[in-house]
């Protein structure tokens, strides 16, 4: 329709120069803007005991994405909650005000939280601590693309750092549909322009799934190839996150 | 919370196992659905559905707005469920907060698409009246008047059934205002569109209790889940959203087979969806 690049007032929003700049970049043959194949993740660091006064924390790094969790417990139940003879699971998911290119932006948290929730509490042996709860807080310091699956990665290595019991280590990983083309641990500007998003979270070693969304259109057979390019990928994170683990345990030992 | 004893819980899963539930219906038979529109005249639309003796209703509100910087060419459509405590006395208070956010989220997850919009079932570019400056926010309110298991499919059938009852007044554009900065616009209230909702998805949960998953769950079914996967289809047998619940982790291969399942239901439910509107529609029309 006529008059509308014109007639726009004068905005100190950076948003639509980024919607210009960046609308051609998802056309026929494009390439990741960081230069990433299309099944390539980021390079994944982790690190456990980035908190001291938590019981187990961790530290994770996948790109520009940057996250702590800190886990304290098991402890007392509060007295209002009710007696109960499996332990309790507590969960939130924050931002820095500073975690998203608009301040103050990180949207979600309830919904991460009640995510974060559902992911772990299938993988913890919440029998091993009856009448008390685990809480887990995570903080999302820099936000830039797949960040519930991070948190959810790093909690549960800050579980295994605090010694809580879990079947397994849980990751999780997820893939967008951008313009055709499955892409794995999207970034920011790729989740902005996605026409679908799946995302798994499994327990590796017991081949489980805990937790699965997906959101837009999807036909069977992509279905499929997204969800084993999920499962792959979470394997070869689960491992790295086990050498992190190991490599503390060690170092801890000299 | 259903209060079980052990014996009727034993019951239960036991039936299931056997594909004869309480009720007489087998694992993937839905209770009967009744449908009626139009039952909040104050609103653009609305349905209300009760799935046996889930009884939930749904309202859409059109009101103009702006459309979003990020978005000039779509309109904006909100979703919100209430779990109003009449339908259960532990939802007073903030005690339905927790299952209001959780069925939003889905809710918005299976019927918004994705973020670039693709796969929507809900076309947001058609809620556009003046590219970048005016379009329709729709406002979807859902209400559980009460529950006795499967709110998200039940809410699914009820937005269906609200949008297809939902009239957008015509909108008329002073000839020549475009380039202005607020163009004037006239409000039909005699006029009014019908919404286009052959692409919303309808909602099926699959709730597995022992080996066996099931449609349709009842509350006392629903507490001797394991896990349950909400899988929301539509009329091309596309998946438009999944979202899983309970903690228990599944297997990725059952995973797919309720998929496949999923998509064999959803006919069945469409179908049957279908023709409960047209005549809700047929019914309401004869009354006015």
């Amino acid at each position: 329709m006529a008059g509308k690049g014109g007639a726009n007032p004068a905005t100190y929003s950076p948003s639509p120069t980024i919607q210009k700049k960046k609308a051609p970049l998802f056309k026929e043959d494009w390439v990741r803007p960081d230069g990433r194949g299309f099944h390539q993740c980021r390079p994944a660091f982790f690190r456990t005991g980035a908190v001291n006064a938590a019981s187990g924390s961790a530290y994770a790094e996948f790109g520009n994405t940057k996250v702590i969790v800190s886990v304290f417990g098991p402890r007392e139940s509060k007295k209002a909650m009710m007696y109960s003879d499996t332990g309790r699971l507590n969960c939130n998911v924050s931002f820095t005000t500073f975690a998203t290119p608009v301040r103050g932006q990180g949207s979600d948290h309830k919904e991460y939280t009640a995510m974060l929730h559902k992911a772990l509490e299938g993988a913890i042996i919440l029998e091993s601590f009856p009448k008390t709860t685990v809480d887990v807080f995570a903080l999302v310091l820099e936000s830039s693309g797949s960040d519930l699956p991070v948190v959810i990665s790093c909690a549960s290595l800050a579980l295994a750092d605090a010694g809580i019991m879990m079947y397994d280590l849980v990751a999780s990983v997820s893939v967008s549909c951008v313009s055709k083309n499955l892409v794995i641990d999207p970034i920011f500007e790729e989740e902005n322009y996605q026409d679908g998003s799946l995302m798994i979270t499994c327990m590796p070693s017991r081949y489980e799934i805990t937790q699965l969304t997906v959101t837009g259109e999807w036909s069977t057979p992509k279905i499929n190839e997204g969800m084993q390019l999920c499962l792959d990928a979470c394997a070869k994170l689960a491992k790295i996150m086990r050498s992190c683990l190991k490599e503390a345990a060690s170092d801890s030992k000299e | 919370m259903v209060g079980l004893s052990l014996g009727e819980q034993h019951f239960i899963q036991g039936g299931i196992a056997q594909d004869l539930r309480c009720d007489g219906r087998k694992r993937l038979a839905y209770r009967p659905i009744s449908v009626e529109t139009g039952v909040i005249p104050q609103a653009n639309g609305s349905a209300r559905v009760r799935m046996g003796a889930t009884d939930v209703i749904a309202s859409v509100k059109a009101e103009l707005g702006k459309p979003s910087l990020l978005q000039p060419n779509k309109g904006k459509v909100s979703i919100y469920i209430d779990c109003s405590s009449t339908a259960e006395p532990a939802f007073e208070g903030r005690g339905g907060d927790e299952l209001s956010a959780e069925l939003s989220t889905a809710l918005q997850r299976c019927l918004l698409g994705g973020k670039s919009g693709a796969g929507a079932g809900i076309d947001l570019s058609s809620l556009v009246v003046i590219d970048g400056k005016i379009c329709w926010d729709l406002y979807i309110d859902g209400l559980v008047v009460f529950s006795d298991g499967n709110l998200l499919d039940a809410l699914g059938a009820a937005i269906k059934a609200a949008l297809s009852n939902t009239g957008i007044p015509r909108v008329h554009v002073a000839a020549g205002a475009s380039s202005d900065e607020k163009p004037e616009i006239d409000v039909s209230d005699e006029e009014f569109l019908q919404f286009d909702t052959s692409a919303v998805p309808v909602i099926i949960t699959l709730t597995k209790v022992g080996k066996h998953y099931i449609v349709d769950a009842t509350s006392e079914e629903e507490s001797q889940m394991s896990s349950a996967v909400s899988i929301s289809v539509n009329r091309q047998r596309c998946i438009c959203g999944i979202t899983k619940r309970g903690g228990a982790g599944l297997d990725p291969s059952i995973i797919l087979d309720m998929i496949s399942v999923a998509q064999h239901v959803s006919e069945q439910l469409i179908n049957k969806l279908d023709s409960e509107i047209a005549s809700a529609e047929a019914g309401d029309d004869d009354e006015s």
